[in-house]
C-alpha cells in the first residue's frame, strides 16, 4: 500500500505543477536558510578536540593589585598567564603533560637583498605541545625536552609553509634565519588545523577559526632573542623597562595547557592550583585572593565567547523563519488537498478507513518534503558558498559535516511533516456522503 | 461598508485566513526585529573615525629585522618620514605607533584622580609627534595643537613607562574622566594605576576613533601622547592626493625597503581596507537580514496569493450571482480587498505583539537593545500595503467572473 500512496504522491506532484512548485521552494527557502545558519553555529560551538577536551585544562589566576579589586568585575583582558607561572606550571604543574605557548611574529631573511621577505606567524611553545594537541607530522619530528632546556635553535613549520618556502621535498635539516639567528628546522606538520582553533585563541594571527601557526620554535629560544608577543599583552602592575623586567613582570600574555590522564584527576589539578597560589601569596604576590580557575576545552571556549551573539541571532531569527515557512506550506496543501474532497469522498464510500485517506496524504506530504529536503540542501551550499565570501572566519566556519547533512533531512522531512498535518487531518474529515452528493 | 457579511463569512471557513494571518504576524515580529539590527549594525559602520578625507589615507607599517639602538631608531624614524614625503603625491606624513580601526595597537586605563579606584575609561594610545593632527585632519576643539616643546623622548628598553606631560584628548574621553564639565584643557589625570606623575591636557579633539572602534562611547576614546619613542616598529600615517593613496602606499613601502640601511619588514593598507575589514562581520549579518527579510516578505506575498486564489475559486458561483444580482466589478473587488485587510490587520495586531515578545527575548539573551516604535509602524504599513498589493491581482480576476456562471451548475 505505502509503494501505491508514494506513486499517488509523485503522480499528485504533477497534477498543480505551479502550486507543487511553489510548496517545495518555500520549503527549500526556509531549511536552506535554518541550515545555513545553524551549520555556522555548529562549527563554531563545536568540540574541536572531542577525544580529549574534558582531560586539557587551561589554568587562569588573577594577578590585579589589591587596590582595585572588586569581586564582580573581571579584567577582559586578563585571560593568560604570566611568565614566572607558566615556567612554574612547565616545571612542577599537575597532568601528563603541560605546555605554554606565546604568538611570534617572524621573517625570514632572503638570501639576496633584493627579494621579498618571507613573513611567518606562529608561536613559542614546548616539545608537549604536539602531543598533547594531537599534532601529526608530514616530515621530522617535535623537537626534544633537552632543546626546551637548552632553548635549541629549532623550529618546525606548517604543511603550507614548508611547501611555499621549500616545496614539497623534505625540508628537515635546512635552516631558516629569523630574528637574526639561524634556526634548523626539525619538522613540518602535516594537515592539522582545528576550528575553532582553541589551542591559541588569543592570538595575534587571524582569530577564533581562521589561520593557522606557521611557525613553532621552542618557547626558551623566542624568550633568549627577545622575540616579541604577537597577540594580546595585558600589564595590570606598574612595570620596569627592558625584556627581563618584562619577563618578571605581572604582564599576562602566556597561554598555558595543562593535559591530564582523565578528566576526573580535575580536583586533584585544583587543589595544586590552589596550593601553588598559597604559597605564591606567602611570597607576597597574587594579593587579590580571587578565585583559581580551570577550563576545559568547551568552558574556555565559552568563556572567551568563541560563539558571538550574532551567530546566535541569526540562528534564532531563520528558525522563525523556517516556521514561517512551514504555516505557507500549510496553507498551501490545504488549498491542494481541498481540491480534492471529492476523491476522498469516493475513496472513503468505496470502504477505506479514516487511517488510510491520513497514510495517503500524510506520504503525499512527506514526497513534498523530501523534494524540499534536496533542494533546500542545494540551496544550503549554495548559501554556504555565498556565506564563505563575506570574511576568512566565515569561510572557516561555513562548512557542511555528516551530521549538519542528516539534519538537513531531518528538518526538511520534518517540516513537511508538521506543515501536512493539519490539511490531512482536515482532509479525513471529509464525510462520503455529502461529498458524493455533491457530485 | 459591507464588513459584517465579509467578517461572519470569514468565521464560517477560519482556518485558511487564520494561516494567513499567522503568517502576516510571524513576517513582522521577525521583520521589524531584522530591519531593527541591520539599521543599527549600519550605524556602527557608518560612524565617523574623525580623520578629514578617509579615502585618500593611509599607513605604511616598517620593522628592521635586526635590533637598532634607540639613538639609530630615531635616526630612522626621521630618515623614513623624509623619504615618504619625497613621493611624488604624498601630502603629508605622520609618524605614530598605530592607526585608528585598524584593530591592533595599545590602550591604558585612566584615572581622573589618583584615589579613584576603577578606571574612567581605557582610552586608546596614539605616540604622535606635531603634524599629526594636520595629516589626519583631526578637528581641535579646544585648547592648542602640541608643539616639538612638548614630545618627550623615550627609549623603551631604559624608561618604564613614558608619560609626556600634556596631552591632547577626544572629546568623549574629556566626557569619560571629567562628567560634569564641558571644557577639559588644563584638568589634569592619570595613567594606570594612577601613579605619582599626573598628566596635563592641553588640547580636545572633536574625534578619533580607538584601534577597535568599538561601539558606543568607548570606540571614540583616544589620546594623543607627544612621543619620540624607539618602539622596534614605525607606522607612518600617509595623506595622498585624492585618488592616489592605494598607488602611494605600494611605492611607499617599496622605496622604505630599497633604502633601509638593514633588512626591513612592510605592511602597508589604506584606511578603505581597515574600515572593511573592521566592520565585515557587520556587514555580513547586515546582509544576512536585509536577505532573510525579503525573502520573508516573498513567502507571505505567495501565501496571501495563494489563499485569495483559493478563496476565489471556492467562491465562483456566489460571485457569478452577486455580479448577476448587479453587484458591479468595483465591489467584488473590494469584497476580496476588505476580507484581505480583515485577516491582514489581525495578523498585523498579533505580530505587533509577537514582535515585541521577540525583542525581549533578544535583549534577554542576546543583548539586543529595545525595539523603537517606529520599526513596528513601518513593518506595519509595508505588511498592509503588500497585502493589498498581493490581493489585488487574484481579486481583480475574481471581479471579471462573468455574471452568466451563476445561471451553470457546477
Amino acid at each position: 500500500m505505502f509503494r501505491y500512496y508514494l506513486l499517488l504522491g509523485l503522480r499528485s506532484l504533477r497534477r498543480n505543477p505551479a502550486l507543487t512548485a511553489l510548496m517545495v521552494v518555500t520549503l527549500a527557502i526556509g531549511v536552506a536558510a535554518s541550515v545555513s545558519t545553524l551549520t555556522i553555529l555548529h562549527v563554531m560551538s563545536g568540540d574541536p578536540v572531542p577525544s580529549k577536551s574534558r582531560r586539557l585544562l587551561v589554568p587562569l589566576l588573577d594577578v590585579g593589585p589589591r587596590a582595585n579589586y572588586s569581586p564582580d568585575r573581571r579584567d577582559p583582558y586578563m585571560t593568560q598567564s604570566t611568565y614566572p607561572d607558566a615556567m612554574n606550571y612547565l616545571r612542577s604543574g599537575p597532568g601528563v603533560r603541560r605546555t605554554a605557548l606565546y604568538g611570534v611574529m617572524a621573517s625570514i631573511e632572503p638570501a639576496r637583498r633584493e627579494d621579498p621577505l618571507i613573513d611567518l606567524s606562529g608561536i613559542a611553545t614546548t616539545t608537549d605541545y604536539f602531543p598533547m594537541f594531537d599534532v601529526p607530522f608530514r616530515f621530522g619530528s617535535a623537537w626534544s625536552a633537552a632543546d626546551d632546556e637548552r632553548g635549541a635553535r629549532v623550529a618546525v613549520l606548517s604543511k603550507r609553509k614548508a611547501e611555499a618556502i621549500f616545496g614539497s621535498k623534505d625540508p628537515v635539516g635546512q635552516r631558516i634565519r629569523i630574528w637574526d639567528t639561524d634556526f634548523t628546522i626539525v619538522g613540518v606538520v602535516g594537515d592539522w588545523n582545528p576550528v575553532p582553533r582553541y589551542t591559541n585563541l588569543i592570538n595575534g594571527s587571524g582569530g577564533y577559526f581562521e589561520g593557522e601557526e606557521q611557525l613553532m620554535v621552542p618557547l626558551k629560544a623566542a624568550t633568549d632573542l627577545a622575540a616579541e608577543p604577537n597577540g594580546n599583552v595585558s600589564c595590570s602592575h606598574e612595570s620596569a623597562a627592558g625584556w627581563a623586567a618584562f619577563l618578571a613582570s605581572e604582564c599576562t600574555w602566556i597561554q598555558a595547557w595543562w593535559e591530564l590522564a582523565s578528566a576526573s584527576d580535575r580536583p586533584a589539578a585544583q587543589a595544586w592550583l590552589d596550593a601553588y597560589v598559597a604559597q605564591q601569596q606567602r611570597g607576597g604576590r597574587l594579593e587579590r585572593h580571587a578565585p583559581n580557575e580551570l577550563f576545559d576545552v568547551m568552558q574556555w571556549m565559552d568563556f572567551l565567547k568563541v560563539v558571538k551573539p550574532d551567530s546566535k541571532l541569526a540562528v534564532w531569527l531563520s528558525i522563525g523563519f523556517l516556521v514561517l515557512c512551514i504555516v505557507n506550506t500549510m496553507g498551501l496543501l490545504l488549498a491542494k488537498f481541498s481540491t480534492r474532497a471529492a476523491e476522498v469522498g469516493v475513496r472513503r464510500a468505496l470502504g477505506a478507513g479514516r487511517g488510510a485517506i491520513f497514510r495517503q496524504f500524510l506520504v503525499e506530504t512527506t514526497v513534498v518534503g523530501l523534494a524540499g529536503g534536496l533542494l533546500g540542501l542545494a540551496l544550503s551550499f549554495a548559501s554556504l558558498a555565498l556565506i564563505r565570501q563575506q570574511s576568512k572566519d566565515l569561510s572557516a566556519v561555513a562548512h557542511m559535516d555528516w551530521e549538519m547533512l542528516a539534519t538537513t533531512f531531518a528538518i526538511a522531512v520534518l517540516a513537511s511533516i508538521v506543515a501536512g498535518l493539519l490539511p490531512t487531518w482536515r482532509a479525513c474529515q471529509v464525510t462520503p456522503a455529502l461529498q458524493l452528493k455533491s457530485q | 461598508m459591507e464588513i459584517r457579511p465579509i467578517f461572519s463569512a470569514l468565521m464560517k471557513s477560519r482556518t485558511g485566513p487564520l494561516l494567513v494571518a499567522v503568517q502576516v504576524a510571524i513576517s513582522l515580529a521577525i521583520l521589524a526585529n531584522a530591519l531593527f539590527i541591520v539599521q543599527q549594525r549600519i550605524a556602527v559602520s557608518e560612524r565617523p573615525s574623525g580623520v578629514a578625507a578617509e579615502r585618500d589615507v593611509g599607513h605604511v607599517y616598517v620593522r628592521p629585522l635586526r635590533k637598532l639602538s634607540h639613538p639609530e631608531v630615531l635616526a630612522e624614524q626621521r630618515r623614513e618620514a623624509a623619504v615618504l614625503r619625497g613621493l611624488a603625491g604624498v601630502k603629508a606624513v605622520a609618524w605614530t605607533n598605530q592607526m585608528p580601526l585598524s584593530r591592533s595597537g595599545s590602550s591604558s586605563s585612566v584615572r581622573a584622580t589618583a584615589e579613584q579606584v576603577h578606571e574612567s575609561a581605557q582610552p586608546s594610545q596614539y605616540f604622535v609627534q606635531p603634524g599629526f593632527i594636520q595629516a589626519l585632519g583631526l578637528r581641535l576643539v579646544e585648547g592648542r595643537d602640541m608643539t616639538e616643546a612638548d614630545v618627550m623622548e623615550s627609549d623603551p628598553e631604559k624608561d618604564a613607562e613614558a608619560i609626556p606631560p600634556g596631552v591632547i584628548v577626544t572629546e568623549s574621553l574629556g566626557r569619560a574622566l571629567f562628567p560634569n564639565e564641558s571644557r577639559f584643557v588644563g584638568r589634569t589625570f592619570y595613567f594606570g594605576l594612577g601613579g605619582e606623575q599626573a598628566t596635563r591636557i592641553i588640547g580636545v579633539i572633536e574625534r578619533l576613533q580607538t584601534t577597535g572602534a568599538q561601539p558606543g562611547e568607548a570606540g571614540e576614546q583616544s589620546v594623543l601622547e607627544p612621543l619620540r619613542i624607539s618602539q622596534p616598529g614605525s607606522h607612518f600615517a600617509i595623506r595622498a592626493e585624492p585618488g592616489q593613496i592605494d598607488r602611494v602606499l605600494q611605492e611607499a613601502a617599496e622605496t622604505l625597503r630599497k633604502t633601509a640601511p638593514v633588512p626591513v619588514r612592510t605592511f602597508t593598507r589604506s584606511m578603505e581596507v581597515d574600515r572593511t575589514n573592521r566592520y565585515r562581520n557587520e556587514k555580513a549579518l547586515a546582509w544576512m537580514l536585509i536577505a532573510v527579510s525579503a525573502l520573508l516578505l516573498l513567502v507571505t506575498v505567495s501565501g496571501i496569493v495563494g489563499m485569495t486564489m483559493l478563496r476565489v475559486a471556492q467562491r465562483r458561483k456566489q460571485i457569478g450571482v452577486r455580479r448577476a444580482l448587479g453587484a458591479r466589478w468595483r465591489d467584488i473587488l473590494r469584497y476580496f480587498v476588505t476580507e484581505n485587510l480583515i485577516i491582514t490587520t489581525g495578523g498585523i495586531a498579533a505580530g505587533l505583539l509577537l514582535a515585541l515578545g521577540l525583542n525581549r527575548l533578544l535583549i534577554a539573551y542576546l543583548g539586543v537593545p529595545r525595539l523603537p516604535l517606529e520599526y513596528l509602524a513601518v513593518g506595519a504599513v509595508a505588511l498592509w500595503m503588500l497585502g493589498v498589493a498581493a490581493v489585488y491581482g487574484p481579486a481583480a480576476r475574481a471581479a471579471g467572473i462573468s455574471p452568466a456562471i451563476a445561471t451553470r451548475t457546477a
